[in-house]
């Protein structure tokens, strides 16, 4: 206590290389995040950025055009058509999953025993990959062995099997449904720990001040997860603007180039047309867009609640 | 820079593969070649997944005879542009790759590829390999690569659907007014019973059955170099009216205008479809797993007979700063002599990749393989560097001009749109 109240120079000596050993250590323990962000994100972002400048092809060399990718981009008819179709997707697919993703999340937000089982049931979906489950989508309409067709067909509500993924409304509406049920799990485990924050004296003081389940509900529990549903729903909707699987694999992008979304535009430049430059460009275009798009979220979602 | 670019922008493309693609264990295309085994060398070869069976047991049988071993990596044929692409910009491409005979005019022309005129040249039987594969393996008059996996389009057809509907099973369809007669007539054999098929919504798999029908009738896509779309010719028009008609007729499946290529193989296999465009690898998947099944190959015809198919299948070519550009060589052409084609080619069920091997003893022990054997070498390809963009896009023009004109019966406004289409990409190379 004494040597530290009154320091010699030798130990202010001994702190000083204290505190320095501990700026090491500490960059040394944030050093792999460091790196891993530098690697993963960082040093393709800027690759990609240098990229964007040039006309790129995946054979042969490189030449350097400046922002001519950019004002090409500008005038790409099919790239803000593809916008505009993501965005329409976004706001269909959205409401469906947050509704859905609120419900089941009251429903497992118990402590009945058992209920881990069902959070699990709900939350399965989201482990799979979405490519494999594009494909079980795929199968599960055919319309010679689906089993949709099969079960619309029993019920004599259907005479014929409903060729899903010919007709825009009929694919979106198939696509949104697998989709749903492919992310909703995600979502409600969100909610769900949203949920488990609130303090349950909140709770109990409504319940003594006479308030009904519902009033709890809309009063409490809503104004509280704020934060929790801007997080969740940014997430979505990056997820939702960055559709690509599903609209590959489901569609193709039809029938007559109907369901486009951005990404599948800079696949098609990237990996069909081999312009990685141009693929480049308009991800960077992509990437300030939904960067917009989240910094408005979190604005009107912000919170400040304190407990 | 660039090299570190171009590793970043395979690795990114990679990334966006697997992420989109049913995942596939990553090949491992980085171990070092070129390490001398037992005096020779090692010679890394890359190919696709979709033939990997019959390159494994070829290179096995290269590998038990020889001093120089090759090492393969395989690779899904959806990445693999990408993958070689980024691998030649990093500057470590393998030493030898088989790759789709489409792509190679666009891997000469951005000079990727070792010239190999006067090797192949001094082959014996060089003119004897499958035509189609040479052309589109040469580029300003020099060659870049040789057949080395062959496939052919022709038709099947269901020989106890012909029978039930009356139609003779020996006699198959030899002109478009036929196919779509017997269309008709197996149609009316039941509810779920249908004439035709073909996959409505995959563009690569209408290269493969559909065009053949306009050059059996004397028409083509493009020019002869590859440089002016040609989809004006009344030939194309006439073959998608065909198509229109069975369509309208209701003797096609709804379902295949859905069908992204997922049923290519699989909708002729339930025994309900009484002809479809198809290749050779169907002639072992039936035989194999299908045995109930009794079917014929004939070829596809033009309007008024004639006969065409569309040569595929892979060439096997050295990318430029190949480390054994002699020895890989050397493997081409063990894999193009006759022993090699006969008994790791046409004793597996696979198309040699010479003509003057169609006609072979294990072929004669079913007619079939050599329908598509001779298909394969009547065969043509359409030769492009732009191939991919004009035919294999599923949201290109080709697709679009098939759709439209067979599912909207607008045939007319599908062609001058093509034709628009295609020339304005052309034009862009």
């Amino acid at each position: 206590m004494a040597a530290v109240s009154t320091p010699t120079k030798a130990a202010r000596r001994r702190m000083g290389t204290l505190s320095q050993r501990r700026m090491v250590a500490g960059f040394l323990f944030v050093l792999p995040a460091v790196l891993f962000t530098v690697a993963m994100f960082i040093f393709p972002l800027l690759m990609t950025g240098w990229m964007s400048l040039h006309n790129w092809p995946l054979l042969g060399q490189a030449t350097f055009l400046g922002i001519q990718n950019y004002v090409q981009m500008v005038q790409d008819r099919q790239f803000w058509a593809s916008l505009w179709f993501t965005t329409q997707y976004t706001l269909l697919v959205t409401p469906p999953i947050f509704i859905l993703a609120f419900l089941l999340a009251l429903l497992v937000n118990s402590a009945l025993r058992g209920i881990g089982i069902f959070r699990t049931i709900y939350f399965i979906p989201v482990v799979i990959g979405l490519g494999t489950s594009s494909l079980l989508w795929v199968w599960l309409l055919n319309d010679r062995v689906g089993i949709f067709n099969g079960i619309l067909l029993d019920l004599g509500w259907i005479q014929q099997p409903v060729i899903w993924l010919v007709d825009k409304n009929l694919a979106m509406t198939a696509i949104v449904v697998s989709i749903v049920w492919k992310t909703v799990g995600f979502s409600m485990i969100l909610l769900l720990a949203g949920m488990q924050a609130v303090p349950d004296e909140l709770y109990q003081a409504a319940e003594v001040d006479g308030a009904s389940y519902w009033q709890r509900l809309w009063y409490i529990l809503l104004p509280l997860l704020r934060s929790t549903f801007a997080l969740a729903l940014v997430l979505s909707v990056i997820g939702s603007y960055l559709a690509f699987d599903q609209f590959y694999i489901m569609t193709r992008g039809g029938p007559q180039n109907q369901t486009i979304t951005a990404v599948y535009w800079i696949f098609n430049n990237s990996f069909t047309y081999y312009k990685l430059g141009y693929g480049a460009a308009l991800s960077i275009g992509l990437l300030a867009i939904l960067g917009l798009l989240s910094v408005l979220q979190l604005r009107v979602l912000r919170d400040d609640t304190t407990y | 820079m660039q090299r570190i670019v171009k590793v970043w922008t395979g690795l990114l493309a990679l990334l966006l593969l697997a992420a989109c693609a049913a995942p596939v264990a990553a090949p491992g295309g980085e171990q070092a070649a070129g390490e001398p085994a037992s005096g020779g060398v090692t010679i890394s070869f890359w190919t696709r997944d979709s033939n990997q069976a019959q390159v494994r047991s070829l290179v096995d049988a290269w590998n038990a005879s020889h001093e120089n071993q090759i090492e393969i990596t395989v690779i899904p044929a959806s990445e693999y542009m990408t993958k070689v692409g980024a691998s030649v910009g990093a500057g470590a491409p393998p030493d030898l790759m088989a790759v789709d005979l489409i792509y190679v005019p666009q891997f000469a022309a951005a000079n990727q590829l070792t010239d190999i005129t006067d090797l192949a040249k001094g082959l014996s039987y060089f003119d004897k390999l499958s035509p189609s594969h040479v052309r589109l393996a040469t580029y300003d008059g020099k060659i870049f690569g040789l057949p080395f996996n062959a496939e052919g389009s022709y038709l099947i057809y269901n020989k106890g659907l012909f029978e039930q509907a009356g139609l003779d099973p020996e006699n198959p369809p030899k002109t478009w007014g036929e196919i779509a007669d017997a269309a008709a007539k197996i149609r009316a054999l039941g509810e779920d019973i249908y004439g035709f098929y073909f996959s409505g919504a995959c563009a690569g798999c209408n290269a493969f059955t559909f065009a053949p029908l306009i050059w059996a009738n004397g028409g083509d896509v493009l020019s002869e170099d590859g440089t002016v779309a040609t989809l004006t010719d009344p030939s194309v028009a006439g073959a998608l009216a065909l198509y229109s008609q069975m369509w309208a007729d209701g003797v096609i499946p709804p379902g295949a205008q859905a069908d992204t290529g997922t049923d290519f193989a699989n909708a002729f296999t339930t025994g309900k479809i009484g002809m479809a465009g198809t290749g050779a690898f169907a002639i072992n998947n039936i035989k194999t797993n299908f045995p109930e099944i009794d079917f014929g190959a004939t070829f596809l015809p033009g309007q008024e007979g004639g006969a065409s198919s569309f040569a595929g299948g892979d060439s096997i070519a050295i990318p430029a700063g190949s480390k054994y550009p002699q020895e890989a060589f050397e493997f081409i052409q063990w894999a193009t002599s006759e022993e090699v084609q006969l008994e790791y080619y046409a004793k597996l069920n696979n198309l040699p990749v010479r003509t003057d091997l169609a006609e072979n003893e294990y072929f004669a022990q079913d007619s079939r393989l050599t329908t598509a054997a001779e298909a394969m070498a009547i065969g043509r390809t359409p030769y492009s560097i732009v191939y991919n963009q004009l035919f294999n896009d599923a949201n290109g023009p080709w697709l679009k001009m098939i759709q439209t004109a067979v599912f909207d019966g607008k045939v007319e406004e599908a062609v001058n749109t093509a034709q628009e289409e295609f020339t304005k990409i052309l034009a862009g190379q």
